[in-house]
């Protein structure tokens, strides 16, 4: 059985809201450009921004002035779309999941240099760096108390969120709960994927075989999840439904996947087999797609595991929004809901040659003839912790 | 009814491999320091060399909690953390900002949150279910409620646990920002093996957790939270509550309800030291306790460390 969505709400380097998202994506337009908001990424450098300042945001968002992590002010900003109209009622227990990788990294950053300098550090900025504040700030601004939860799991955060909310419901601990991610850009992870060597200086070319790695980028993302009872309350129409979810451990490697793909394969194995859709079954498969060397053929190896010379259509759409980290599991149901709205399967931008070993072609034009009734959506992250997610039109 | 089945922490007091602990510590002194095992009993020499304090702390626990619970695997992990590994997020942000070029990677990919789960799930070759929980001060209950729903999902025994390192700079961090600045910050590492099944092994019955963020009113969620439990505070034989430093208890909006009749209630805070997911600590001292205090039935672990965040976890002895 699956769990309801009955609100989608988006914020990403391709757009400031669903609809906006939604046109670049059939537009084929990516968001991947020199950095104009974030002033600590060196010149050039190709970064998945989202368009707006943190200034604009709070505007917007009408938060005031007060000290506010980019990750909590993304967030907000998506969650309030996936709320929509809806309104608070003693009746219904509602509840908060977000993913975040960084936190409130971004204003820890301006501190800690000041503070090494010793330049009048302000601790105060301090007091976002913990993830779970950025997502209780969230909560706070949205009128939501009780479960507020943050998960971290690196890449795989914001499957995750969608995955624990999904169980929470189905064991009656809530009536409904927004769950998504968010990150924002920070010099820490920018810094980190360029240590590792798998920051593409170019644009990010997932699943080619010229790949060379990831271009980072920010967003946030969160669905609305609900039950039976809620719906009765709230009249809301249902989207599609989060029909399977698995988190696998690769146990092969801190950062690496392994080249069998284990982890992966077991994630997306249980994760369809929990949706009872059937490996034939899937119309798309949103993959995680990141553009470095070993993610893509790990996936590859892990798709051909699972279904064989039969592999569905499918894409990795990082191209369009850059690595969002814990935000990417988020962002991506987002794209997978629509999907499955619109029938539409993405281009994956930037794919020219197939890897060698897998010979597997990614589609590279918008698809809008064929029905699609189910997607897979991939998310792994480091540690070895992958997540896959099943979403169905029924 | 969930079963304790093992449990091992890391902490200032003499816990490691103590059976019995909770009998005779006490409030830690400042000068309290952890008490580190020989990790290299549980972590090979070379991947000793590069973890950092809640890295080693973790992976020691686990091993000695799957060897005592005497399970080949467990079918999933869990962590709690508040802060996360923050030794090497400080050194990789400190790289960041004061060296040009290329940085060492090494800090980088120990830096995220789930770190402990992923080293964890490496060191014993586990492929199940791996999650690190991150809401500061309640990290901890809600990783246990996962495991509490896996075991409701039909898993048999779920590696469950939380940590937390102290850094230097915390100190100076929390005497900046007025955040009790005169207890003593401490690390520690707490983990379990949460079973479905009671076996001749099991310590305790975790009945229930529940958490609220940002709560309102905290007596109505302790007297709510008692009575889906079909008790009431009279029944309790201890309440284990995350006190301050400075005596002013006497104030707690819960504990001045109670009736003077009422037995015990103790500071974990001034065993443990502070840390965000010091509650965990608390689990693992009321498993002790009535492992040697047959008297003890029902202990509240009262989690206020951040006054707008409540964790709730009502432990039972085995027999009640």
């Amino acid at each position: 059985m699956g769990v309801r969505i009955t609100g989608i709400g988006i914020v990403s380097a391709i757009g400031l809201s669903v609809e906006e998202n939604l046109l670049a994506l059939t537009e084929g337009r990516s968001g991947i450009a020199p950095a104009v908001f974030f002033q600590e990424a060196s010149r050039n450098l190709l970064v998945g921004e989202v368009k707006v300042s943190d200034n604009d945001l709070k505007t917007q968002l009408g938060t005031g002035a007060a000290n506010i992590s980019r990750t909590s002010l993304l967030g907000l900003k998506a969650a309030r779309e996936a709320w929509g109209s809806n309104v608070h009622t003693p009746a219904l227990r509602t509840g908060i999941i977000s993913a975040t990788s960084v936190g409130g990294m971004d204003r820890s950053e301006v501190f800690y240099k000041d503070y090494l300098a010793q330049n009048n550090p302000d601790f105060s900025l301090l007091k976002t760096h913990d993830s779970g504040s950025t997502t209780e700030r969230i909560a706070a601004v949205m009128g939501i108390s009780g479960y507020i939860n943050t998960l971290s799991t690196a890449c795989s955060s914001g499957a995750n969120a969608i995955m624990l909310g999904a169980r929470l419901l189905i064991h009656g601990k809530l009536d409904r709960v927004l769950v998504g991610g968010s990150d924002a850009l920070t010099k820490f992870t920018i810094d980190g994927f360029r240590s590792l060597m798998i920051y593409d200086d170019q644009w990010c070319r997932p699943f080619d075989e010229s790949r060379s790695g990831l271009n980072l980028g920010e967003g946030a993302a969160f669905l609305l999840l609900e039950n039976d009872k809620s719906i009765a309350f709230s009249g809301n129409k249902t989207l599609c439904y989060v029909s399977g979810w698995a988190n696998a451990a690769d146990a092969y490697h801190q950062t690496a996947s392994s080249p069998e793909g284990k982890g992966a394969t077991l994630a997306i194995e249980n994760a369809i087999h929990r949706s009872e859709v059937t490996a034939q079954g899937i119309s798309y498969v949103n993959a995680h797609g990141t553009g470095t060397k070993n993610n893509d053929l790990s996936e590859s190896v892990a798709l051909k595991n699972v279904f064989g010379e039969n592999i569905p259509a499918f894409s990795s759409t990082k191209a369009f929004t850059g690595h969002t980290l814990a935000a990417a599991g988020a962002i991506e149901a987002v794209f997978s809901v629509l999907s499955i709205q619109h029938n539409l399967i993405y281009p994956n931008l930037n794919f020219r040659k197939a890897i060698t070993e897998t010979g597997l072609e990614p589609v590279t034009s918008l698809q809008t003839d064929k029905p699609v009734d189910a997607v897979l959506s991939n998310s792994f992250g480091f540690g070895g912790n992958n997540s896959s997610l099943v979403f169905t039109k029924k | 009814m969930f079963y304790i089945s093992a449990a091992s922490s890391i902490s200032h007091q003499p816990t490691f491999k103590n059976a019995g602990f909770s009998a005779f510590i006490g409030p830690l002194t400042e000068s309290s320091a952890l008490v580190s095992p020989d990790y290299k009993g549980f972590i090979e020499a070379g991947l000793l060399r590069r973890m950092s304090k809640i890295l080693r702390m973790s992976v020691a626990c686990s091993k000695d909690c799957i060897e005592q619970a005497g399970i080949e695997q467990p079918n999933a992990i869990v962590v709690g953390t508040g802060l996360g590994c923050l030794q090497d997020t400080e050194k990789f942000l400190n790289n960041s900002i004061t060296i040009e070029g290329l940085l060492p990677p090494t800090a980088f990919i120990q830096s995220t949150h789930n770190t402990m789960a992923g080293q964890i799930s490496l060191s014993i070759g586990n492929h199940g279910y791996n999650m690190t929980h991150t809401q500061n001060t309640l990290s901890f209950e809600h990783a246990l409620q996962d495991a509490m729903l896996l075991l409701n999902e039909g898993e048999k025994h779920i590696l469950v646990g939380a940590a937390d390192e102290y850094i230097e700079i915390l100190t100076e961090i929390s005497g900046q920002l007025n955040i009790r600045p005169e207890t003593l910050l401490a690390s520690g590492a707490s983990f379990f093996v949460l079973s479905k099944e009671k076996t001749t092994a099991s310590l305790a019955v975790v009945k229930d957790c529940v958490t609220t963020g940002l709560v309102q009113d905290i007596p109505e969620k302790i007297a709510s939270f008692l009575s889906d439990n079909g008790l009431k505070a009279s029944d309790l034989d201890l309440i284990l509550y995350s006190g301050a430093s400075n005596g002013l208890n006497h104030d707690d909006v819960f504990l001045k309800t109670l009736p003077a009749s009422l037995g015990k209630c103790v500071d974990y805070l001034q065993l443990s030291g502070i840390y965000p997911t010091a509650s965990a600590f608390a689990l693992h001292y009321a498993a002790d306790l009535m492992n040697q205090n047959k008297s003890l039935k029902n202990i509240l672990i009262y989690n206020s460390l951040i006054q707008r965040n409540l964790g709730l976890t009502l432990v039972q002895s085995i027999e009640a």
